[in-house]
């Protein structure tokens, strides 16, 4: 379903994410505060990087997790919403998001990833190598957490 | 004067003394010897630094093979102070194609404060006439939206091209100016 959604969103299909241990490409997004944001500037900590929308029923329900993840353990968030500028900030409002949602309306870093399925979460380490990543389904926090705090460790 | 050598054979003697630096590492007794560890330290500091000064060669080198200077037309952005503007994002065309779009950071913009100049675009031209107009936007005089457009037509000659973006304050008008340069 979020494959079919996505085609029609315009998102290429049969793409695949970053692989495993790839580093993930940089990017600077405005977020919905007007910041603008780099993922290269969160290098030295690992990073949470999530794709979503808000017509996706799977990424809502990740992205709420992930932020109140996020704020509990102190590490960064980004979401990468794909609903555009305006709908984004008022999706992003009604969940109460506190970490930084990034507006990418023209979906340049959803094809620089090569988002094939919503939501798309990806775990980076500290050198912006992916460690983890869930396609088409919310991120299991059983999983993440352990992975997250031994790349905190590290 | 000592020939320099190329950087495919730089890199291939590096990995000999590597490989000839990791293998005393290997046998070393467990107690050690401070003097000997002193040296290796010192080794595989030499080693760092080679390995440093070749990644700036290769850099060089990439450089001049993508873009031969009788092609070759870089950009740059510098900002004078800042205070009538805030800088947002900068779009650059050449000859009406975008060839760069770039958001800028608050930490990046405070780089560029502190004097930093960033490296917009680098291209290749052929030799003749091409116009270059870059986009500011950002925030202007009383935090409002603020976005003004600049055009240079600049004469690509055989030798490279340097144009240089410079956002001012004009203290006059107390509103930004933005000057485009060219260095040959």
């Amino acid at each position: 379903m979020a494959a079919a959604i996505a085609v029609t969103a315009g998102v290429p299909a049969f793409a695949a994410p970053p692989a495993l241990d790839s580093v993930a490409p940089d990017f600077a997004l405005k977020a919905v505060d007007g910041r603008n944001v780099r993922l290269s500037e969160y290098r030295g900590e690992p990073v949470v990087l999530h794709f979503w929308a808000g017509w996706c029923g799977p990424c809502r329900e990740s992205v709420a997790a992930l932020d109140a993840l996020g704020l509990s353990s102190g590490t960064p968030v980004l979401g990468v919403n794909l609903d555009g500028a305006d709908r984004s900030a008022a999706v992003a409002d009604s969940l109460h998001l506190k970490s930084p949602t990034l507006v990418d309306a023209q979906q340049t870093v959803a094809r620089t990833y090569d988002v094939a399925k919503l939501p798309l979460t990806l775990l980076l380490d500290a050198e912006g190598h992916v460690r983890a990543s869930w396609s088409g389904v919310p991120a299991d926090l059983a999983e993440l957490k352990p992975q997250l705090e031994r790349l905190r460790l590290d | 004067m000592k020939p320099k050598l190329h950087p495919m054979l730089r890199v291939a003697r590096l990995f000999t003394v590597f490989a000839l630096l990791a293998a005393p590492l290997a046998a070393m007794p467990s107690e050690g010897d401070t003097a000997n560890l002193q040296t290796v330290d010192q080794d595989v500091q030499a080693l760092k630094k080679q390995l440093i000064d070749l990644n700036r060669d290769l850099f060089k080198l990439e450089e001049e093979l993508l873009y031969p200077a009788s092609t070759q037309v870089a950009v740059f952005l510098s900002v004078d102070v800042g205070t009538f503007f805030a800088l947002d994002s900068v779009t650059l065309k050449v000859d009406d194609k975008e060839v760069a779009n770039y958001l800028y950071t608050d930490r990046e913009v405070q780089a560029l404060h502190r004097g930093g100049v960033q490296k917009l675009y680098l291209g290749n031209l052929k030799a003749g006439s091409h116009e270059i107009v870059a986009f500011f936007t950002g925030k202007g005089p009383h935090e409002r939206d603020y976005r003004r457009g600049t055009t240079l037509v600049v004469d690509k000659t055989v030798g490279a091209k340097y144009v240089e973006l410079r956002i001012s304050d004009r203290e006059a008008s107390l509103q930004p100016e933005f000057v485009v340069r060219q260095w040959e």
